[in-house]
Parts: structure tokens; sequence; C-alpha cells
């Protein structure tokens, strides 16, 4: 299926139209077409929680449970804060609270492999323009920038190793990669050394950045940003070392002692601290084989962090501000294969999101009785997309990238934004 | 220009090209055949050629990995040898540190951050040193059965990819699909379980008939160096599209080859020579498909390695593919220029695989000596055009290397495996510092949050950029003369002489220091860490 519509709207090009000058061709701008848009938001700085299930969480054994059906699997269900509204047992906290969420059932995207399937998903499927797409962190972190903090703009909290993960800035260039902080580790080497005073530093700094500058005349200036940003990324964080103590152990009992919760407080801190799109990972949901003994492991663990993280989103409120995503790739097969698992499945999953300008508490889309397939109207990550730029406040059928200027949708130009989860 | 006249140009060219490239031409050099292939692919300007500098910089990393000294590179751009540059490529092609870098080099593309193995590394250095043609080293890598002194440790290349890692299963599955991607420039992960969805010219079956080499393999415990073993593959191997469909059955297959029947013999016949219960010697399958593998994939008969083997050197030495990314060979992504790939596969075929003979014939074109600044035409530069040269990011090996050189600390740091301060642990700290994860190519300039707070704040840079006995910090400090000052640094680090510019800074800042050993470090360590020293332009 290709993406379709959601809803009629004027097609981008008449809305601008060639000759609309006030709007296009301002170049130069940080390579947005519309320059107003930064500085609007700058005063209302919008920030993203984007909780990211690697490997394909499944949908029966949390959002979109289809007890005693033949797919069912082994699990009951639960109510929730939603009357009438039931969610998989394997996530007693996150019932409680999905008065704050909205859920969308009906899911269905394009790609069933991890390997294209997650950096597909994570760019919101654009049409082909023969350009590598950001994926949504590095876009948001372009459109709505770092803000004040002085911290990149993109901190993707993880397991396994840190460092600058510039590959998810496709065609947007270098500084739009994510910060990466692996196994809650604050980078090595984050204290000045002490021979080295502030001063000393300063001015060694500022020989660099010369010589820098002098290295990019009548070049590309690709190495010369790439390297200023590390550089500037690396003395601001050598002065936010705090955000790296050791947690309080009330917070750790809260969130859980899992790398989860661990990742997850965290990227709690970096949006207190003003970091505008914070991802968190959890990886290892790939459960082709034992789907429920994994689930059954892994769902409580989501369960407390995710939780924990939304009441204090709640309580600070932050969710006036924040955008919360929690999504996989993909879902998982409502047929259980040979090895008691659950395969990929995009054909019908669940997506849930909260917070800036997202309606709560409603579930939208549903699924057929076995789970195999959307019974009503399909969501493609398009249209996703469309959406949460929209409740960031920015119009996706209007602002473009400007890739040399190459104009770009900054979503994909056949969908809209889904408004029923819309606030 | 109309885009039909600019079609009907460059089909042109493209005719001039291929007329260029037959045979009544051969008598002409391989690199000026490059040079007019790589012309006809563009409508638009070049940049300027390389000034000897530019050339003695980028030639050096590529080759040996590393930087000239001062001295090296002082007398090369004063040399007024009119043949000076392709003295030095055969130079550089006959100094050890060749073997060293391929090997370095080699490894990181092969092997992608997986990690180190000293057979490995002593077997890839010895090979490209003996300059080992392209397709006998690849057989050896291949081969189960090589094991005399000179490949032991080839093997690496095939256990390293059967550890396991995380909760993983031994990832046989990704063994085949890296041996198409690293020796036939084909990646059909994404055909294991049904075509590939995209990409028309991976079939399962491909991937199949590859996987049938790679899944009775496991790793030998017999040995102290890495080496392959393979059970006996009884029958051919089944599958099935996940859509659905009748199951099939494969014997190996090399991608686009001939299909192996798969031999059986009367249980307790299948092993020659048995095992051996003294020595924990695995028995050896009559049937083995790993040395079919490696008798039947790195041939002058199979155009896919040898694209690859063209490509993947192309790749070495220009930074971009002409085929990219490097393992994407298939009809919907086409070569950038397409003669130019049959021409080198072609040629490395008549020169046997002859790697440094391609290495040096690509370091005497034009397009691999063309300046790094932007060309006058100001039309968007593609890197698949060659119009200005690629910035490519150094490895953590060529920077350990090239900032031990220029700081002068290669003389005194120690080979002692247990010195803190030795050149293993130097190399490890790089490593940390500019290596990607395991798995993780590094096949573009990406510079990392964690290489710069390696640069403020580590205590190894910050002793190599201070003053003591022997290295360029103290030597600078002892100088009286601001200009040279300038000069020996600008040298030393950069491999050039600075600019007027440059000079002024260089003698206001020490005018301006109070502490002349302090201003002397802050320069030197602002250009260790700048972009113009983080990259190979």
């Amino acid at each position: 299926m290709l993406c379709t519509p959601h809803e009629h709207q004027l097609s981008r090009r008449r809305l601008l139209g060639y000759g609309a000058a006030g709007t296009l061709g301002l170049g130069g701008l940080g390579g947005l077409v519309q320059p107003s848009f930064a500085k609007q938001l700058k005063k209302d700085q919008k920030q993203v929680l984007f909780i990211w299930i690697d490997g394909g969480m499944s949908q029966l054994e949390s959002w979109d449970p289809k007890p005693s059906s033949q797919f069912g699997g082994p699990f009951r269900t639960i109510p929730t804060s939603i009357p009438g509204i039931h969610v998989s047992e394997l996530m007693p906290k996150t019932s409680q609270l999905m008065h704050m969420l909205a859920v969308d059932r009906g899911v269905h995207t394009q790609d069933n492999s991890h390997s294209a399937g997650v950096p597909r998903i994570n760019r919101g499927d654009p049409k082909d323009r023969g350009v590598i797409y950001p994926y949504f962190g590095s876009a948001v972190a372009k459109l709505i920038g770092p803000g004040d903090s002085g911290l990149p703009p993109y901190v993707w909290v993880k397991p396994g190793s840190g460092g600058f993960k510039f590959t998810d800035a496709g065609f947007l260039g270098p500084q739009y990669g994510a910060l990466a902080i692996g196994e809650g580790q604050a980078p090595p080497n984050l204290l000045r050394h002490p021979s080295v005073t502030v001063a000393h530093d300063d001015v060694r700094n500022g020989l660099r950045e010369l010589a820098d500058e002098r290295f990019a005349r009548n070049r590309l200036a690709l190495a010369r940003d790439a390297q200023k940003f590390v550089f500037d990324t690396a003395r601001t964080l050598m002065r936010r070392r705090e955000l790296f103590d050791d947690p309080d152990p009330k917070d750790v009992a809260r969130y859980g002692d899992t790398p989860l919760g661990r990742d997850m407080l965290i990227g709690r801190k970096m949006l207190e601290a003003g970091v505008t799109f914070v991802k968190v990972n959890s990886y290892g949901w790939d459960t082709h084989g034992d789907n429920f003994n994994g689930h059954a492991s892994l769902m409580p663990r989501f369960d407390q962090a995710f939780s924990a993280v939304m009441k204090d989103l709640d309580e600070r409120s932050m969710l006036d501000n924040v955008l919360v995503i929690a999504m996989s790739e993909f879902g998982r097969t409502p047929r259980i294969n040979g090895h008691v698992g659950r395969d990929h499945w995009p054909e019908a999953w669940s997506i849930a999101m909260a917070g800036r300008g997202i309606k709560r508490g409603i579930v939208i889309g549903k699924t057929n009785d076995l789970g195999t397939f959307v019974d009503s109207e399909e969501h493609d990550i398009g249209h996703f997309f469309h959406t949460w730029f929209h409740a960031l406040g920015i119009n996706a059928g209007e602002t473009e990238y400007d890739n040399n200027g190459q104009p770009l949708p900054i979503a994909h130009d056949d969908c809209g934004p889904i408004t029923e989860l819309l606030a | 220009m109309s885009q039909n006249k600019r079609t009907i140009t460059r089909a042109l060219l493209a005719i001039i090209g291929l007329m260029l490239a037959s045979p009544l031409c051969a008598e002409k050099p391989l690199h000026k055949q490059i040079d007019q292939l790589i012309a006809a692919g563009t409508d638009h300007g070049f940049a300027r050629p390389a000034d000897d500098a530019t050339f003695l910089r980028r030639v050096y990393l590529d080759l040996v990995g590393d930087i000239p000294s001062s001295t090296e590179a002082r007398s090369f751009l004063e040399s007024k040898d009119r043949n000076k540059r392709a003295a030095l490529v055969d130079t550089l092609l006959a100094d050890p540190r060749y073997g060293r870098n391929m090997a370095e080099r080699v490894h990181l593309m092969l092997m992608e951050r997986r990690g180190a193995n000293e057979h490995w590394s002593k077997f890839l250095e010895q090979s490209f040193l003996e300059n080992k043609p392209w397709d006998k080293l690849v057989q050896s890598i291949l081969d189960p059965s090589t094991n005399e002194e000179v490949t032991n440790g080839s093997n690496f290349f095939l256990t390293k990819r059967l550890e396991k890692y995380g909760q993983n299963p031994t990832d046989f599955p990704g063994l085949a699909a890296d041996i198409g991607r690293m020796f036939l420039g084909v990646d059909l992960k994404c055909a294991q379980c049904h075509d590939h969805l995209f990409i028309d010219d991976y079939k399962q079956a491909d991937f199949q008939g590859m996987y049938a080499f790679a899944l009775n393999t496991f790793v030998r415990s017999d040995t102290d160096f890495p080496a392959i073993g393979e059970r006996v593959m009884k029958a051919p191997l089944e599958y099935q599209s996940v859509f659905g469909g009748d199951p099939q059955e494969t014997g190996p297959r090399v991608f686009r080859g001939q299909e192996v029947e798969v031999a059986t013999f009367e249980k307790g016949e299948e092993l020659e020579p048995k095992a051996d219960p003294d020595s924990k010697a695995p028995g050896v399958p009559k049937f083995s498909p790993l040395r079919i593998l490696a008798q039947q994939l790195p041939t002058d008969q199979n155009r896919f390695f040898a694209r690859n083997c063209a490509n993947r050197l192309w790749y070495l030495m220009l930074g971009h593919g002409i085929i990219y990314p490097l393992d994407m060979d298939h009809s919907g992504n086409p070569p950038s220029h397409p003669e130019l790939l049959d021409l080198l596969a072609d040629q490395l075929i008549s020169h046997q695989f002859d790697i440094q003979w391609l290495l040096r014939e690509i370091a005497l074109t034009e397009t691999y000596q063309r300046g790094g600044l932007l060309p006058k035409d100001a039309a968007p530069l593609q890197p698949a055009e060659y119009r200005t040269f690629k910035q490519k990011g150094l490895s953590a090996e060529q920077l350990c290397w090239s900032m031990l050189r220029a700081t002068g600390e290669l003389q005194r740091v120690s080979d002692d495996e247990d010195d803190a301060t030795g050149l293993a642990a130097v190399r490890a700290k790089f490593m940390a510092a500019y290596a990607n994860p395991p798995r993780e190519a590094e096949l573009e300039f990406s510079p990392a949050v964690r290489a710069a707070l390696f640069l403020l704040n580590d205590e190894t840079i910050v002793q190599w950029t201070t003053a003591r006995e022997g290295n360029l910090a103290e030597k600078l400090t002892g100088m009286t003369d601001n200009s040279a000052v300038a000069e020996e640094l600008y040298l030393a680090v950069f491999s050039r002489f600075p600019t007027t510019d440059e000079s002024a800074t260089v003698s206001e800042h020490l005018e301006q220091s109070e502490t002349r050993d302090v201003a002397v470090s802050q320069l030197l360590w602002a250009l260790l860490a700048s972009a113009e020293f983080a990259t190979n332009h």
C-alpha cells in the first residue's frame, strides 16, 4: 500500500505557488525555507521523548490484545483508566495512565525487515527524491533547534556504545546527528585535565577555530562544520557534568533497576536540562522464538520505566511541551510460529503517544478479531510524521527543507495529519 | 544546455570514452584512460590540481598510513624533479609501512571493527608486502585447508563472524551475507527469507546458495591461530519463502554461478582424513563446500569478484565507490562510470589481480591528484563526479601514526606491551576515541564528541603537546625565530609551509604570550585538533 492522503488538502505546490517569493527561496538560513519557525518555536520550546522499542514490540502483548482468539496467546487483558478500553495484563502500571495517552491501533506500514524497516520508519518513509532523509530526531533537531541549553539538540540514550552517531542526520549534515550516551556513562575524558586551565583551553580552542576557518575557505564546509559541532558539544558537556551524576536511589526504584529504567531516567534529566529531542532505546524485542516468555520479561521493564517517566513529566507539567512517542519498526505476527514466537508484522500494529499537541485518553483505529489486519482506516508512518510535526507546531504541508537549493517536503507529500489524535 | 543536448553530449562522450578504452588505445597507460572516462562523466568543471604538499600528505596517508616527517616534507616540496610524484608513489609502495597500512585498512574494511587478531594481522601484512594478488589473498581467507606458516590466521574473517555476541545465535546467515558483501559487492542479507523486496537482482535462491557454503562451518579448537572447520553436508539446503510457495532446495552456489551438487558418501566414509583424537584435529569432509567456494569465488571468470576488487581499491584511494554503497552491485544501482568499472576489472584480470599495480595507476591519475578546493564551476558537487577531492576521515590507526609522527613522539614511544604510555596502550586509546563499535563500517568522515573530549582532556595528548626531551614541542620552544617556528610547526603537522597569515598568527601568539612553552603547546594542539589534520583532503 502506498500512502494515501488522509484528508483532502490543497497540494503544497498550489498553496505555496512558485511565485510566492515571500515564503520561498530564502536561502542561507540554516537550510529551512521558512526562517520564522525556528524563532517562533524558541519562545515556547517544544521537546520530544521518543522511545524506540527496537526489534518489534508485540501489539498483542501490549496495546491491542486479542484474548481468547486463535492468535491471542496466553495473557489476559485488564481494564484501564479509560472506561471500556483494555490492554494486556503485562502493562498494569501503564494501564492506569491511559487517560494521558493516545493509542492508534490502526498502524499499517510497508517494511517487514529490520535492516530496511528501521531507517524507513525513522525517516517517515517519504517519497524517494534521491536523498537520504533524516531520522525523526535529526529532523526535529533541525526544525526546532537546540534551544538555549547549549546542549546538543538530539541526545540518544541507549545500551551499548555511546558517541556521536551522525548517520541519523542524512542530508541535513553531521551536526544534526545524535549524541549517544551509552550504558548511562558520561563520555570518557569529561573532566578537564588538571594542567589545562580554563583560560588556556579558551585560547587554544580559539586557535583551532581560526585554523578550521582558514581550512574551510574555498572548500566544502563539511569537515569544519562537523569538527565545530563536536568540539562545541564536548565543551558544553564539560560544563554540565552534573547530568551524569549517579541517580537518586528512589528514582531507580521507581524507574526500575534495568537498562531501560536507567536510560529513561537519564532521558528525563536531559529533557529537564532542555535537550530538544531525546531518544531512549530498548533493545531485544525481536521475539521470533519464545515470544510469550520474552514479552513476560520485557513488558514489565517497559511498563515500569514508561509509566514512571509519564508520571514525572505530568507532575512537572512538562507534558504541555514534551511530545512522547513509544514505538517499534513494526508489530509482530498474530500467527504464532513453530518456535512459539511471533515474526515481523507491519500490516497491523499500534503506536502510543502523549503530551504536546496530542489528545489525552483516546484509542483510535481497530484491527479485526484475529488482529491480522487493520479494520479501520490504515495509518502509515507518513501520517504520523505529519501528526507529530503538527503537534509540535510545524505544518508539514508547508514547511520544506532546503537541500542546497532543492526543496524537500519534511514528510510524505501524499499524507496529512491524523486529526483524531490532535488536541 | 538543454537536458536533451546534455544527454546527447554525455552519450557521445561516453562513446568516445569507450573507444579510448578499446584495444586500439591499449598502449595508453591505464591512468590516462581513467582520467578520460572521469572527464566524460560530467558536464562541469574540475577543481585545480593538488599542489605538491596536498599530494604529498594524501599519498602518504593512503599508501603508508602515516604523514611525512618535516624533513621528508621539506625535501619533497623543494625538489625540482619533474618526475617526483611518480617516484614518490614507487618509494611508498616499496616502504615496509605499505604492508602495515594495507593490512590495517583492509582489516578495517573486511572486519568492520569486530576485533583484531595477531595471526590475521601478520597474514595480511605479509601478503601485502609480498604483493600477493587479490584472488590468492581471498582464496587463503576462504579456504579451510590453509594452515601453512604464512597463511595461519587467514580464516579469521570466517571464524570471528562465528563468535557469538550478546544473546544472538551464531550468525551463519551474517557470515554468508558478508562473504557476498566483501568479496562480490552484493548484499544479499535481505533476501534470506524471501526474494529481496526492492532489489530485483537479489533472489532468495542467491542467498540460500551462498548460505549453503557457510552453515556447516565451525571454529576449530585444536589450533592456536584462527582456523575454520566444516561439518559434513549431507543434503542440499531446504528453504521456503516466508510469503509461501513450494519448498525449494539448493546445493552450494556462488552468486550467479553454477549450483554444486552435494556429493554424499557412505556413513563413516565422509571424512578424509578422519578426526585425529590425539591432536584433536577435526576430520575434513571429502565434500567441502568452503574449499569449493575458495576455488570458485575468487577467479577471473567471476565478474562480480573482479568488479568488487576494482571498486574497493578505487574506494581506498578516492573515498567513494564507482558502485556506492560498495556492497550494492545490482542493476538498480548502476556504477557511476560503467565503462571505467569494466576497464578496471578487465585490467585487473589481465594483471592477475596485482594490487600494487592498480593502486599505482590510480595514484598517477589526475583524478586522484585533483585539489580539494571548490571548482570554479559552481554546479552542486556530486561525489561520484570527482570534481574535487573528497574529504576522507583518517582512521584511528592513521591518526595514531600521524600524531606520533607530527609530535615527534614516535621516537620516544616504547614497544613494551606493559608500558602504560607505550605504543599498544596509546593505540588502544585512539581506538576508544575514534573507532566505531563492532559491525559498524567506517566509510565516511564522522567525527565524534568522544574524540573531541579525548583531544581536549586526555593525558596522552597533554604529554605529546607539552615540551619534553626529543619531541616537537621542545624543539619549537627552543627556537628563537618566530617565522622558523611557524615553518617547522606547519611542516611537521600539516606537511606544508604556512601561509603568510598563518605565520603571522604564530608570531603574534608567541609574542603576546608570557610563557613560550605554553604558547607553543597551544599552537601545536590547535593544529592537531583541526579539521585539516583529521581529514585526508
